[in-house]
């Protein structure tokens, strides 16, 4: 393995009183598959839109393939793509000109950006819908045309927040495939997600972030140590109901 | 319930106050516009005391309240803060609790309040004796019932009749004719006062037919409780609570359609545009593409320049047919290219969560540039020639058709300013919006009412102090042969509006490329 494609030192950052991410460490090799998984509220959301250029730590530092992403931006955004947890999609453009605009805001020659959204239309199942407006698409829909907007520059690494939430099984499939494929020629991937079974089931590499914190990380099969990933990430974590105890109300409706 | 939703209601008031130092400063210049607007409502209604007209002029007063809450919440300043009904919809609550306790929400904070203490200047202008004043609270209670109900029936049902997106897009497009009637109502009241035709006697013959109308019908109510009948006033207090309460269960039973209504847009047909233009000018074309498609497709833009084209005219219509119609023109030019600014002040929080995707491709000042001129170009190609056109047809009404190019060169001269301004306001005072059910156009999110008012003052004072130099020349130049004025006022006007555009541009771009962050922050708290 070369240089690391993601290295994170001591990221911190605080919402008033709250501290949303309480100086995390992490770094992922290049051609990972890396998964950073954790419950409701951890931090996943922030460090990642720190990671990506979108959210001002307030210290630590980001390395994207060796660029700085707080000291040189320029550099880090071209070589970085992202595909956030709530849709940012331009609603009143097709499918077809929304990724051609995210193409040419990448300041790809037009042609290039047509033919790669083209077939990135193609590829996620979108070509039939590629003319309707995005404020028509389906929950699935946009998830894949987010997918598109970010790979058209064809980045390094690519970060997606929840990426699969929300999306029917058929297009989880076309997700999960064009990402598997991505990864295969290289390039990097880093998602959150609080299923287990997905990030088991296609990541090599994952984090475990809780309060802000990273309490493990490593491969898959470290961070699982001979458990499920699911029961590592409860022992891990730590279950927080406390069995329903004090609830004797609730079932058997009778208010 | 409506105990629960006003604390509710104050909770979050409460809260946009506490959340920063910019909403805190949004929350008290609105409440500041609030009491000044209860000051004055409630100096000019006292004012009418001993007023044989009295009674006309208050009815015409209250039926103006009634437009303005009918107007106002569809229009930027977003005075209607009421609770969002959509997030009561998962809850079992009756339909009449629930109307109450949003009624009762929606009658809670400042500008309710301050039009309930304007209102009450009645107390002292029209009622007379114990039961006239009793009368007469009860009467502007009543009225400020009739302003929600009536409000709230009228948007929601605007937007719960048309269900699908294009219904949609063409009922939030009403609001230009409605706008228009509202300005051209406003324009000619004072210009009817100004020649000595409107004086409060010349109420009486409106009076007529606006007393059957509910507001009529509360200020009549003073009237005849204050002259011994109470009877009467009781009558008509009791006609316009009828009204209310049917306004309400109205209005309950479209808010309870839209709730649950299907959206049928998904299966509306393609665009047929081959791809995005202007593929050879890298990212200011890029840029300038979409945001060209977004003046097509988008009502809140096509909003804008009707509402501008209207704003034009209107300013105009007082002056334009006498001798002092060069005036009307200028003022015209002044209003028409501040608003086309102010429509795009906030072009971060207008674009939303989008604007993320956008940020992630913006890397400094640079780009940045690129990403303002690119906007500018096609927002100057639609204004130069939308309120060249006005001017000159303007001018033709007054009868001075070469005029039309002082018109022109104001115009584009103010459209310089106004570009500058709005691409500077943009990185400054950028803030989120939201669209709610039951309202067409999108407010600024709680907390941030201020900037919108600051950046309509800001564009508007902004615009008018940019284009003194040209109104100066105007005046200066008046003797000269026209053959020579008007084409060396509009070459400057173009090289002025130019220069303005450019500097905008620059002072925005470096202002920006250092908070992008930031600014990205606030493209995502708006809800779209």
């Amino acid at each position: 393995m070369g240089e690391p494609a993601i290295v994170v030192h001591d990221l911190r950052k605080t919402f008033g009183e709250k501290q949303a991410v309480a100086g995390i460490n992490l770094e992922i090799g290049q051609g990972s598959f890396a998964g950073l998984v954790g419950p409701n509220g951890a931090g996943k959301t922030t460090s990642l839109s720190m990671m990506t250029g979108l959210l001002r730590p307030d210290s630590g530092r980001i390395l994207i393939n060796g660029v700085d992403v707080w000291a040189n931006p320029v550099d880090a955004k071209a070589i970085i793509g992202v595909v956030p947890a709530e849709s940012r999609l331009f609603e009143r453009l097709s499918g077809e000109e929304l990724l051609e605009y995210a193409g040419r805001l990448r300041q790809l020659p037009t042609a290039e950006v047509r033919s790669r959204a083209a077939q990135l239309l193609d590829v996620l199942d979108l070509a039939d819908d590629a003319k309707r407006l995005v404020a028509d698409y389906s929950t699935g829909m946009r998830k894949k045309a987010a997918l598109g907007c970010a790979l058209i520059h064809n980045p390094a690494v690519l970060f997606l927040d929840e990426p699969l939430e929300g999306v029917d099984p058929v297009s989880a499939d076309a997700i999960r495939r064009l990402l598997t494929r991505f990864v295969e020629s290289g390039s990097t991937v880093l998602f959150s997600s609080h299923v287990m079974e997905l990030v088991e089931q296609v990541c090599d590499h994952v984090s475990i972030i809780d309060k802000g914190e990273i309490v493990a990380t490593g491969t898959t099969d470290q961070v699982r140590n001979g458990k499920t990933l699911h029961q590592a990430f409860i022992d891990l974590v730590g279950s927080r109901a406390n069995g329903g105890e004090g609830l004797s109300w609730l079932g058997s409706s009778s208010n | 319930m409506a105990r629960l939703l006003v604390q509710l209601k104050l909770r979050m008031l409460r809260n946009a106050l506490r959340s920063s130092g910019q909403a805190k400063a949004g929350f008290i210049t609105s409440t500041i516009f609030a009491v000044l607007v209860a000051i004055i409502t409630f100096i000019g209604l006292a004012a009418l005391r001993g007023n044989s007209a009295s009674v006309d002029a208050t009815t015409v007063v209250f039926t103006v309240f009634v437009f303005g809450w009918l107007i106002l919440p569809l229009m930027v300043f977003g005075l209607d803060g009421t609770l969002d009904p959509a997030t009561l919809a998962l809850y079992p609550l009756r339909t009449g609790p629930l109307a109450v306790g949003l009624l009762a929400a929606s009658a809670a904070g400042a500008w309710p309040l301050a039009n309930l203490i304007g209102l009450l200047g009645v107390t002292i202008g029209l009622a007379h004796g114990a039961l006239g004043i009793l009368i007469a609270v009860l009467a502007v209670v009543l009225e400020l019932l009739f302003c929600i109900t009536l409000t709230r029936f009228v948007t929601t049902g605007l937007a719960g009749l048309l269900r699908s997106r294009r219904g949609r897009d063409l009922a939030i497009l009403l609001i230009i004719p409605i706008f228009a009637l509202y300005e051209g109502f406003a324009q000619v009241v004072p210009k009817l006062a100004a020649d000595h035709k409107l004086s409060l006697a010349s109420f009486r013959g409106v009076d007529a037919w606006l007393r059957w109308l509910p507001p009529g019908m509360a200020a009549h109510a003073i009237q005849d409780a204050s002259d011994g009948h109470a009877g009467a006033a009781l009558l008509r207090l009791a006609l316009l609570a009828a009204v209310v309460v049917a306004l309400g269960y109205l209005w309950i039973r479209s808010l309870n359609r839209a709730l649950v209504s299907v959206d049928t847009s998904t299966q509306s047909s393609s665009v047929h545009a081959a791809a995005l233009s202007f593929a050879r000018y890298g990212l200011r074309g890029a840029v300038a593409a979409r945001f060209w498609v977004y003046q097509r497709r988008d009502p809140s833009s096509l909003i804008g320049w009707g509402i501008t084209a209207v704003i034009m005219v209107a300013v105009s219509i007082s002056t334009i047919l006498t001798p002092r119609y060069l005036i009307g023109l200028i003022t015209s030019a002044i209003f028409g290219a501040a608003f086309a600014g102010l429509f795009h002040a906030n072009i971060v929080g207008t674009t939303g969560p989008a604007f993320g995707s956008e940020a992630a491709a913006l890397t400094g000042a640079r780009s940045l540039r690129a990403y303002f001129s690119g906007q500018d170009a096609v927002f100057a190609t639609i204004a130069v020639p939308l309120l060249t056109a006005i001017s000159f047809v303007l001018a033709a009404v007054a009868k001075h058709p070469l005029d039309g190019f002082v018109g022109m060169a104001l115009d584009i001269a103010g459209i310089g300013a106004g570009l500058a301004l709005s691409n500077i306001f943009s990185v400054t005072a950028a803030y989120p919006v939201e669209r709610r059910v039951g309202s067409p156009t999108p407010r600024p999110a709680d907390g941030y009412r201020g900037y919108a008012i600051g950046g309509t003052f800001g564009n508007l004072i902004g615009t008018a102090i940019a284009v003194i130099p040209f109104i100066v020349a105007v005046v200066l130049t008046k003797s000269d042969p026209a053959a020579v004025r008007m084409p060396v006022l509009v070459v400057c006007a173009a090289v002025y509006g130019l220069g303005l555009t450019w500097a905008g541009v620059r002072i925005a771009a470096h202002l920006g490329a250092d908070r992008l962050p930031e600014l990205a922050l606030v493209a995502l708290r708006s809800k779209l």
